[in-house]
């Protein structure tokens, strides 16, 4: 069976959810920072058991506050990924008021929380932070290594067709 | 031991290390004749100094005299404006002729081949319609190009973006990417524009025009060659309707029978 799903990567601007796109349609990476003005559309097809799963994904203006989001931009979503930067406090520090503002607006939404560029940063030093913090963080990755990228948006997936 | 001796003794002692000093200078100034005198060891020594500074220079012309040069065009063709008309009029006129008469070698092809299709229903209309009317045959044929055509269709699902079926007599970028595309510049223009709740209806791209068909959870988005008036947009818009009434209501999620439907319905539009 084949069936087609929006997904939405959020987060601050710089925080890597166009580069982790890259990663996973491209499996490509690079260091050159471009700012992603209003929206960019990709897709990948994935293979979940026997069934064929097309996510179409938006990739929309990194925003510090969900609430400046358009809302337009989220409607008829599937699967929210909300990625911060693990190096940068600023990008997680309202976390758990984001993920509230989703899970508060989108009930029904898939919600998956991912850190990022965890490459860059001892991983062990982070978890403490996270810990201190209450984080609820689901995946770490790197889309420069590529670390666990994959695995985000085919579990997503899974998620999806359940 | 003489004096003489003595005196030989007491100077190889006390000069051995300027002696040795000597030498060294010596053999240095020997190899710098060598690599001075000596082409081969001349341009092994100077060959990648020369490289580094000319690769150098080559990166920084554009930095360093670019500005200049550019503004130095810039005056040149503003204080000589009749002598580059004449140097560019002949190499523009060329291109435009040949643009031309390319352009009216398609239309020529185009009207032979419509007008050699003598089995077809439209060939005896025009011959009629041209022999009671008075008016040419190519003049009929003319007319029918220019008239409007619906090149695309899709049924989109507003909000995500998605498509629910669509119908294309022509290849196109990826169908899923411009749905999502007509979406995204659609939901933009409709937030910028707060007031009320308008929606956008028409987006032009030079030879082509996407109209855009609202309904309460899809639109429909038709992608159209030709001459869009008010007649044919009143035309499109009761076809769009009359078939959303028809098709697409009762069988929303029959992605195989709203698209058999529409071939049917809009082959010939």
């Amino acid at each position: 069976m084949l069936s087609l799903k929006k997904i939405v990567l959020v987060g601050h601007f710089g925080v890597g959810k166009s580069s982790l796109i890259r990663r996973f349609v491209k499996n490509s990476f690079s260091d050159d920072y471009l700012v992603t003005v209003g929206v960019h559309i990709v897709k990948k097809t994935v293979q979940i058991n026997n069934d064929e799963i097309t996510l179409i994904i938006w990739d929309i203006e990194g925003k510090e506050d969900m609430q400046k989001l358009r809302p337009s931009f989220l409607l008829g979503t599937s699967g929210f990924i909300y990625v911060f930067d693990a190096t940068r406090e600023s990008t997680y520090i309202n976390l758990s008021d984001e993920i509230n503002y989703i899970e508060t607006h989108y009930p029904k939404i898939n919600l998956l929380t991912v850190a990022n560029k965890i490459d860059l940063i001892e991983k062990n030093t982070f978890i403490k932070i996270a810990e201190n913090n209450k984080l609820k963080i689901d995946y770490f990755s790197s889309a420069k290594t590529g670390e666990n990228v994959e695995l985000i948006f085919n579990d997503l997936a899974k998620n999806l067709i359940k | 031991m003489t004096d003489a001796e003595k005196l030989t003794l007491l100077r190889d002692l006390l000069l051995d290390e300027d002696r040795n000093f000597a030498n060294k200078i010596l053999e240095k100034v020997d190899t710098l004749t060598d690599t001075v005198n000596i082409d081969e060891k001349l341009s092994q020594k100077v060959e990648p100094i020369i490289s580094r500074k000319l690769t150098s220079f080559v990166e920084e012309i554009p930095v360093k005299l670019g500005p200049t040069i550019t503004e130095a065009l810039s005056e040149q063709i503003k204080n000589s404006q009749d002598e580059v008309v004449n140097i560019l009029f002949p190499l523009l006129g060329k291109m435009i002729k040949k643009y031309i008469q390319s352009e009216m070698k398609t239309l020529s092809d185009n009207i032979n081949a419509q007008i050699n299709q003598k089995l077809s229903f439209k060939y005896w209309y025009r011959k009629i319609m041209s022999f009671f009317s008075g008016v040419s045959e190519i003049d009929f044929v003319l007319a029918d190009m220019a008239k409007s055509k619906i090149l695309q269709l899709f049924i989109i699902e507003k909000g995500s973006g998605l498509i629910i079926a669509r119908y294309s007599n022509t290849d196109t970028i990826d169908e899923d990417l411009l749905a999502g595309m007509l979406t995204a510049i659609k939901s933009f223009v409709e937030d910028a524009f707060i007031k009320g709740d308008q929606n956008l209806e028409l987006i032009e791209y030079e030879l082509y025009k996407i109209y855009l068909q609202n309904f309460p959870t899809y639109y429909i988005s038709a992608v159209i060659s030709g001459k869009f008036d008010a007649v044919f947009k009143n035309r499109v818009e009761n076809d769009l309707f009359d078939f959303a009434n028809k098709h697409i209501k009762k069988n929303i999620g029959n992605k195989q029978y709203i698209e058999q439907k529409l071939k049917e319905y809009f082959i010939n539009a």
